[in-house]
Parts: C-alpha cells; sequence; structure tokens
C-alpha cells in the first residue's frame, strides 16, 4: 500500500470532459474495460537503483499533487474529491511491464470506490525497475497521462517538483460554470445544433448482412507507406498529418457511402488553453467535423479541410449536455435519431511531417500488414479509427454495419487514397 | 509594435517552433512553416484573450496565416 495525504477534499459537478468519458463508458458497460489504458515508465537511470520505498514515495507524492489521481466519483454523479487514502501495489519480480499492464488494465475500475489508477513495480531483487501504471479514463487522457509520468519521473530523479500543481479538474468545473465558460459552451453548441439540423442523420446506415459474434471487430493496418504518403501531403499542402488523415478518411466515407456531406467524430485535445496545456484530467472531447466532400477529389478537399477542422476543434469544448439536448431536439425535429456513429482518434504525441522521398513510399509498400487484434460486444459508436504509434491505423467497427471485409477494404482503400496522392 | 507581439504570439503558439523573427519575415503562408491546426487554435485562443476580441470560425480565417494578416484583422475588430 502506498499512503497519500493531500491538501483538500470536497464534492464539485464533473467537468465537461469528466461527463463525456462517463457518458461513454455507460454507454459501452460491461466492456467498459475498453476505456482504460496506461504507461510504462522506466525508473531513470539517474534514480538508481531505486528501492520500493523511494518509488512508492514518489507515486505517493504524486497521487497528493495532482487531485484527478486522488477522486472517485459519487453519486450524482460528481466528482468526489478525497485528500487522504492508501493506494494498492502490486510487486511484479522478473515480470514483462507489458504484460504487467494488460494484465492491469484488464477489468474496469469501480468507479465509486477504487482509485483511478492502479500502480505496479516491476521489480529486479532489490530493485524496481519499471513503474506501471493503469489509468482509468476519468481521471486522465492520454496527453494528461503524459504529464504524470513526466511528473513521476521528476520525483524519483529529485524527490520533489518546483512550482505548484496545474489546474485541477476541481476548478476547472467551478470555470466551466462561470460566465466565461458558459459563452464558450454557447457557442460551441450552436455550432452542434447548426450542424445537426442539415447533415445526414447517420454515417453508416445500411446493414452489412454480415454481422459477427460478437459483432464488434478492430483491424490493424500496419502502413509505413501511409504514414510516409501522409507526411508528404502535410508538407505540400502546409497542414499535419493528423488533418491529412482526418481528411482522407472523410474523404473515402464519402466515397463508400455515397453522402456528399460527412460528419466524423475527431476526438480533441481540448489543451489549447494555457491554463489547461498541464492538465491531469480529462479534457478530450469528440467535436464535430463537417467535410463538404460532394463530389471533389481528397487531394482538393485537403485545400479546404483546414477551416472545418479548427471549427472542429473549436466544437469539442463543449457541455455534453448542451449537446445532448441539441442533439435530441434535431433528432425530433426531423423525425430520426441524429449522429454521425463516425469517429477519429489521433493518439499519436507527435506529429512530424518530412517530405519524403516518393522512392522511399515505393518502397515500403510490400512492408504493410494486417490483423485482428480485438473484438468484443459493446461499442457506443460503429466505426472509430484510431491512430497508434508507429505507422498504425486501426478501424473499430461493428460488424452490423460493416462486414469484416468492409473494414478491411477500408482500411486498404485509406491507404491507397493517401499513396496516390502522394505520388501523384 | 503590434506585429512584434503577435509575431511572438505566433510563435509561442507552436512552441517555439518558428521564431517571432521568422514569423515577421515569412514569405508564405505561416501553416507552411509549421504552425499546424493545433497552434492556430491556441493562436485563436492567445488572441482572444489579449485583444479581447472574438474570432468567428466560421468565416474566413486566412488571416491567421500571415503576421500582416493577422495585424489587420486584430486593427479592425478592436
Amino acid at each position: 500500500m502506498i499512503t497519500f495525504t493531500g491538501a483538500r477534499r470536497g464534492t464539485a459537478p464533473l467537468t465537461w470532459g469528466q461527463r463525456a468519458i462517463w457518458d461513454a463508458i455507460q454507454r459501452t458497460a460491461p466492456d467498459d474495460h475498453y476505456f482504460n489504458f496506461g504507461r510504462i515508465l522506466e525508473v531513470p537511470r539517474g534514480a538508481r537503483p531505486a528501492s520500493i520505498a523511494h518509488v512508492s514515495r514518489g507515486v505517493g507524492l504524486l497521487v497528493e499533487r495532482h487531485e484527478a489521481l486522488r477522486t472517485l466519483i459519487g453519486p450524482g454523479p460528481v466528482q468526489d474529491l478525497r485528500d487522504r487514502g492508501e493506494l494498492p501495489l502490486r510487486i511484479a519480480a522478473d515480470a514483462e511491464p507489458a504484460a504487467v499492464l494488460a494484465e492491469l488494465s484488464a477489468t474496469a475500475f469501480d468507479y465509486a470506490g477504487e482509485w483511478p489508477m492502479r500502480v505496479a513495480f516491476v521489480t529486479r531483487g532489490d530493485e524496481v525497475t519499471h513503474v506501471v501504471l493503469a489509468f482509468c479514463h476519468l481521471a486522465s487522457d492520454g496527453l494528461g497521462a503524459e504529464e504524470v509520468v513526466r511528473d513521476l519521473r521528476l520525483l524519483l530523479l529529485r524527490g520533489g517538483l518546483s512550482g505548484g500543481p496545474p489546474p485541477q479538474p476541481f476548478d476547472l468545473a467551478g470555470w466551466q460554470a462561470s460566465p466565461a465558460g458558459r459563452r464558450q459552451a454557447v457557442s460551441a453548441a450552436a455550432f452542434w445544433e447548426r450542424e445537426h439540423l442539415r447533415m445526414p442523420p447517420t454515417m453508416f446506415h445500411v446493414p452489412s448482412g454480415a454481422a459477427e459474434h460478437p459483432p464488434v471487430w478492430r483491424a490493424t493496418l500496419s502502413s509505413p507507406a501511409a504514414d510516409l504518403s501522409a507526411q508528404r501531403l502535410a508538407v505540400r499542402h502546409g497542414t499535419s498529418t493528423s488533418t491529412v488523415l482526418l481528411t482522407a478518411v472523410g474523404a473515402l466515407v464519402a466515397e463508400v457511402t455515397g453522402h456528399e456531406s460527412v460528419t466524423v467524430l475527431p476526438i480533441v485535445s481540448n489543451r489549447f488553453r494555457a491554463s489547461t496545456r498541464t492538465s491531469v484530467t480529462t479534457l478530450s472531447q469528440e467535436g464535430l467535423f463537417v467535410l463538404e466532400a460532394g463530389k471533389a477529389r481528397f487531394t482538393d478537399l485537403l485545400v479546404e479541410s483546414g477551416p472545418a477542422v479548427l471549427r472542429a476543434y473549436r466544437s469539442a469544448y463543449h457541455d455534453p449536455a448542451d449537446r445532448e439536448r441539441v442533439v435530441a431536439e434535431a433528432s425530433h425535429e426531423r423525425g430520426t435519431p441524429i449522429h454521425p456513429y463516425c469517429c477519429f482518434n489521433d493518439m499519436r504525441f507527435v506529429d512530424q511531417a518530412v517530405y519524403r522521398d516518393e522512392e522511399l513510399i515505393r518502397r515500403a509498400l510490400p512492408e504493410t500488414s494486417l490483423s485482428w487484434p480485438l473484438s468484443q460486444d459493446k461499442l457506443n459508436c460503429r466505426f472509430c479509427v484510431h491512430l497508434g504509434g508507429s505507422a498504425q491505423i486501426s478501424l473499430t467497427a461493428d460488424t452490423r454495419w460493416l462486414s469484416r471485409a468492409d473494414i478491411e477494404r477500408f482500411l486498404l482503400g485509406l491507404e491507397r487514397m493517401l499513396v496516390e496522392a502522394a505520388l501523384r | 509594435m503590434l506585429k512584434e507581439r503577435l509575431a511572438q504570439l505566433v510563435s509561442e503558439a507552436c512552441d517555439g517552433e518558428i521564431t517571432a523573427a521568422e514569423a515577421l519575415g515569412a514569405t508564405v503562408p505561416l501553416s507552411y512553416l509549421g504552425v499546424t491546426s493545433l497552434a492556430q487554435m491556441r493562436l485563436i485562443d492567445a488572441l482572444e484573450r489579449e485583444y479581447d476580441v472574438e474570432i468567428d470560425l466560421a468565416e474566413d480565417v486566412s488571416f491567421l496565416d500571415s503576421v500582416d494578416g493577422l495585424a489587420a484583422w486584430v486593427s479592425a475588430a478592436r
């Protein structure tokens, strides 16, 4: 056990980001372990050899600093911030850190009764070699977890941290309810409303006739050629690979569904404000990306997608309660449920584009491979694209709407679209 | 002064990826120098705070692509 004592306790409303992930968890349960994720910190050379007591102390200070790590979900739901407690610690002697992480992440969190970060130390002899952290998504998103790891690393090296903690979710909830927060929320809600009154009700509305058991399947395309092509296109068009890939997904959704106006929900970091950049909490939320694809070519769409991406980013910082209301109203007015069920999550932390050589792209093509790493019963979406490290693009889809053959065809089609445009 | 300050905000928005001097002297759109959409969002937030303006993303926002464009926009909006 790791004992911690924080500076304050109390309850507060959920922040917009917490509410959004809470709703997604409710819709995905009992498969909600889907949202767990983790980080592995190799104990830095300068802090070795590190005893269990030394690393435990660092983790304790970390939990004291970041209130998100000692916040439970109370009835309401509300943030239930505690000022003291004991964090269970697993010691895994001579274990493979990735396997320990997989084990820690395998089961859903008890949101009301369990600290939202699970911790294991991998040891060799008396020494801790790795710290394995599994996060409940209510405590943090990927970028917040990066802050946690950075702070833990410094705590192990220096024993303490200079400067106060970044803004906490407890305070963020207060800002979001303030007049300034409401102004942002109202403006974002107006955009969601306007688009929901005119967009296609959903992106994938034709049953595939090829549902699997379980119905949700993920295919992962590992394609250095697609990655290199996206980089070349990003430089050529003065944009990021994230925008290139989001636009490519939109263009291909238009092509395979026949919709001239395509809507995709990109997961947006919402860390554009100086005050929230380093917060440990879940700030990421869905934005609304509207691509008027018409019959335009992908490369022409790339020229126009910049402003649409900015609008999507801004729309992401919204109050989910407002969004729920405007979506319900639009659905009622149009007499049909309106939801894209089509999302895009760029989980990479770097987006570095280099004008890649054509020859390099051609040579990379034979390295492409496709695997099926996941299947499950429930998902709160029909079509989810994830971008991961090392040139991986995955598509998790509901086979009631996209067959496994459709999933595979989409990923290979995406690669082809990127490569052809890059080599043109 | 306004242009120098705006160039500074551009540089900060992209974590110093380009310097204020580079932003001021740019002869191609800033997006081609590495001011990504993420950096543009930070820049928009910084502009709104510093100059107490509101940027409507439904309008043409090509002014974000040069310091001259930013200066003209901010002067007109204030």
